[in-house]
């Protein structure tokens, strides 16, 4: 039919217009744009959107946010889905590193994690180091015998906060294989906002990044409290790793200039602006700094306390970024 | 632990909260709700330019292998859509067949693939309007005066209930999709944050309040749209 | 001559539809195409109509040799209105203006005419009616103002009364007339029904099985169909019989199979005879009436004929009669009863002059 042969072909017309007249747009004419992968915890509390608008008043580049466990942040990274990535897992970042993914790694910022709880602390936590809180929990999980059910949620996630959280019961000397499958251990695959909201349902216990509890605690989501909220092992350490432009994935007209803006943005995120915005963040808010800029720190004081802990925890061979992987960045490490 | 009682007055502050929201005008609401009318239109369009030529090949020609053919779209029409997405992501994913068009995380792809989830619709229920249509139409527009494209344009016309039930129907399930949105799009705000994304996300994180807002327009689009249609085919009729 | 037939044949998968056909109609004339169901004259009709295509033969029209080229207009010149209404999903008015528009009538001329066509048909004051809840016979109404509205030379009636009752038919047959008289409108027309055949047409011709038998004045077929009736089960209720005066000064018929009837006209020898099938009055006791004719037979097929249903009873010869739907629900007729059948002897009519 003469008529059918004619529509299809004007249908194939419009569509290829409609979808490459997209692409072309979006490509050329629209802003560039740096897509970021981050954890859940660091979005939640809304910083990057506060960063990503102030960023986006110096330089001509949207940033769209992809908000995951650090694990699936990471692979999405692999996969070449985005420029950079904001996470807290030195363990993975290091092989983010190795694997020939990532380079030029800073760290940026720091907070602590807390264990919190329902306000009346049943299992009596409150003040002690994190290693003999997590044994009374332990211990108050297997004997508990009431209704409703006690419970300790966890990200599950292989997120950095899950990362921190096995490396803690295994200090504790749990294995932690075993130790999930016992009732009161509840596993729930979500990012630290939904943990969040989980935990105070049963008013249980957990582990999360004052940061994210600061946030939900002042919206009034949450009445669970921080109860122990000291020591080395609580700390908590947030880089920015950028990805490599000659990822296979990547490799398109305008590789270089994704690149570009990523470091761009690295270098926006260690400046003394870029590290004041995070250092405020939140204060008039919740009363409190949600994180702390590591860069200062690092810089003016090596020696404190927090920054040796900070070396211990979080450096890699010694050093933040190792110089094979510094891709000739060389005023990022003087 | 939070009681019965608590939950309900959370519920109805909530509710409270989300009609001053609507009200108010929000901008975070309306971006999100042009967006979804937006992402959910185009894709509508884009399956209706394909889908109604296929359909009319299923209903009024006859060849080889018609019949799996039609089978075939009708077993789609169904299809989940978190499957759609994982193989949409796969394919746009930049390490993807089509990386290299960069569209993953972008309103594009959801278009593209809210288009593909809702062609089977316009295809079935296309051609089962057209193959209702009394088959003497056609010599009948032809002895009127018609013309061989004029008598196959009255055909159609015949039908044209039938059509516009399948783009309505179509852009229901589009709007209110998630699967395809959330992995393909990334529930970026500003960006790709459509309704059906933005209230699975914002529920879980305890904002009420605004999940409320968006389902409360969800529905109002839904069945306010299969109304109007509902009435406009008794006045037709 | 207006339209004209040489050697058309044409077969649907192998199957011949129409064989060797040749056939003239003349302007201003109204012929009928007499046949049974399945004898092609539908398909015949279409040929005509320029809308299906011969598979050999060729269609002059006006004197001209229809081809590929000039099929599109020619076919603007005639058109044809189906046996099975059709009509599109919309109003009245739209329906009958579709020919119009698409001849390019400026859209105030298209009103006078359509509202000029609605009178012709008796449905003034309809147009913004949807075609699709009118009764069969006000479609079938609408449908033929739509092709008489295009005044067109030529207009082919696929059975124009066939599933109508009794009223709507008689409209529709007078408005052929009318239009035939007033326009020079020529008209072809199939159908089964020889009362109609006799009374409207000029000329008729017998078609059977796909081929022609007989062409000609309609008095001419007429008296030659009486000697080959055996053979032709074009109409519902033609018997041959003996005739018989009888000293009552009616004629007494055998049928054959022990049916004998009566009529009025004064006949001998062998004689084709044929009743309306609405003139015979079915009951289910016998009952005493003036009419002469009482039959008593077994009812063998029941079928819906659109807006009325023929019921075909078996008195020993086959009788079809024609009731309506609600006259059947209330007798609750149905196959095998044991019904009685009657009618007049003035109804039982001679098939020659």
């Amino acid at each position: 039919m003469q008529t059918l042969k004619k529509i299809v072909l004007v249908a194939s017309i419009i569509t290829i217009l409609i979808i490459s007249g997209s692409w072309v747009y979006l490509e050329y004419f629209a802003t560039r744009r740096l897509i970021i992968s981050t954890t859940t915890s660091l979005y939640d509390t809304g910083l990057l959107d506060a960063l990503k608008e102030d960023f986006r008043k110096k330089y001509p580049v949207d940033i769209s946010i992809i908000s995951a466990g650090t694990g699936l942040a990471i692979q999405h990274a692999e996969r070449g889905d985005a420029d950079l990535i904001l996470v807290h897992s030195p363990s993975m970042e290091q092989t983010f590193l190795s694997e020939g993914v990532g380079i030029c790694r800073k760290i940026v910022a720091y907070n602590f994690f807390a264990i919190i709880g329902p306000v009346n602390d049943p299992a009596h936590i409150n003040g002690t180091t994190p290693i003999e809180a997590l044994n009374k929990i332990v211990n108050y999980g297997r004997n508990y015998t009431g209704y409703p059910p006690f419970v300790w949620v966890s990200r599950g996630d292989n997120s950095g906060t899950h990362t921190v959280e096995k490396t803690l019961w295994k200090k504790a000397g749990h294995n932690y294989t075993l130790l999930s499958k016992e009732t009161w251990y509840v596993s729930r695959q979500g990012g630290m906002g939904e943990i969040l909201m989980m935990t105070e349902e049963y008013q249980g216990y957990t582990l999360t990044d004052m940061g994210t509890c600061l946030a939900y605690s002042k919206q009034g989501q949450i009445s669970l409290v921080p109860l122990v909220t000291q020591g080395k092992d609580l700390l908590n350490v947030y880089s920015v790793i950028a990805v490599v432009p000659s990822l296979a994935a990547n490799q398109t007209l305008h590789s270089s200039i994704n690149f570009r803006d990523a470091m761009a943005f690295i270098r926006y995120l260690v400046s003394d602006e870029g590290q004041r915005m995070i250092e405020n963040y939140g204060v008039s808010e919740y009363g409190q700094s949600l994180f702390y800029g590591a860069v200062q720190l690092l810089k003016q004081n090596p020696t404190s306390q927090i920054a040796q802990w900070i070396k211990d925890y979080a450096f890699i061979n010694g050093t933040e970024c190792p110089p094979k992987y510094q891709y000739n960045q060389n005023d990022l490490y003087s | 632990m939070l009681n019965g009682e608590d939950g309900l007055n959370e519920l109805l502050e909530g509710i409270e909260k989300a009609f001053q929201l609507i009200i108010s005008g929000d901008p975070t609401v309306l971006d999100i709700t042009l967006r979804s009318l937006y992402i959910s239109g185009a894709a509508v369009c884009i399956a209706a330019l394909w889908g109604i030529p296929i359909a009319i090949l299923l209903g009024l020609k006859d060849f080889q292998g018609k019949f799996f053919l039609k089978g075939l779209f009708n077993a789609l029409i169904g299809i989940p859509t978190v499957g759609l997405g994982l193989i949409l992501y796969l394919v746009f994913s930049r390490s993807g067949v089509l990386g290299f068009l960069r569209m993953l995380y972008s309103p594009t792809v959801i278009i593209i693939g809210e288009a593909l989830l809702v062609t089977p619709i316009v295809v079935s229920f296309s051609a089962n309007a057209l193959e209702a249509v009394s088959p003497e139409v056609y010599d009948l527009a032809k002895t009127l005066g018609a013309s061989e494209d004029q008598a196959f344009f009255a055909v159609f016309r015949e039908a044209l209930n039938g059509v516009l039930l399948a783009t309505v129907s179509s852009f229901n399930r589009a709007v209110a999709e998630l699967g395809v949105a959330q992995m393909v799009g990334g529930n970026i705000s500003g960006f790709t944050s459509v309704l059906t994304t933005t209230i699975a996300n914002e529920t879980v994180k305890g904002n009420i309040s605004l999940s409320i807002a968006l389902a409360i327009i969800l529905f109002i689009l839904v069945f306010g749209i299969t109304l109007a249609v509902n009435l406009f085919q008794r006045r037709r009729k | 001559m207006i339209a004209e037939l040489r050697n058309i044949s044409k077969s649907f998968n192998g199957i011949k539809a129409l064989e060797n056909i040749n056939l003239g109609i003349s302007e201003g004339e109204i012929f009928a195409l007499l046949g049974p169901s399945g004898s092609g004259k539908t398909t015949l009709l279409k040929i005509m109509a320029l809308i299906e295509q011969p598979n050999s033969g060729e269609v002059y029209f006006c004197e001209e040799k229809v081809t590929n080229k000039n099929i599109q207009q020619t076919r603007m010149r005639a058109t044809m209105v189906f046996q099975k209404t059709a009509v599109f999903n919309t109003t009245v008015y739209k329906n009958v203006a579709y020919g119009l528009k698409l001849r390019k009538i400026p859209k105030s001329r298209i009103k006078d005419e359509v509202s000029d066509a609605l009178r012709l048909v008796g449905l003034q004051g309809f147009e913004k009616r949807l075609a699709n809840s009118l009764s069969g016979g006000e479609q079938q109404r609408v449908a033929l103002a739509r092709a008489l509205v295009l005044r067109t030379k030529l207009v082919l009636l696929d059975e124009p009364t066939a599933n109508l009752d009794p009223r709507n038919a008689a409209i529709i047959e007078e408005i052929i007339g009318t239009v035939n008289r007033s326009f020079k409108t020529t008209i072809v027309m199939a159908t089964h029904n020889i009362f109609q055949a006799r009374n409207l047409p000029h000329r008729i011709a017998l078609l059977q099985n796909g081929r022609i038998t007989e062409t000609g004045t309609t008095t001419e077929v007429f008296t030659s169909l009486s000697r080959t009736l055996a053979s032709f089960a074009a109409a519902d209720n033609v018997f041959i019989g003996d005739a018989n005066p009888s000293v009552d000064g009616v004629t007494l018929i055998d049928i054959g199979n022990g049916v004998q009837i009566e009529m009025t006209a004064l006949k001998s020898g062998r004689v084709s005879v044929f009743i309306d099938p609405k003139e015979i009055i079915i009951s289910r006791k016998k009952f005493v009436s003036s009419a002469r004719n009482i039959l008593k037979g077994r009812i063998t097929e029941i079928a819906d004929a659109g807006n009325v249903v023929k019921v075909k009873v078996d008195v020993g010869k086959p009788f079809i009669i024609q009731i309506t739907k609600k006259s059947l629900a209330d007798m609750k007729l149905h196959l095998g009863m044991k019904v009685y059948l009657a009618f007049k002897a003035s109804s039982v009519q001679t098939i020659q002059d």
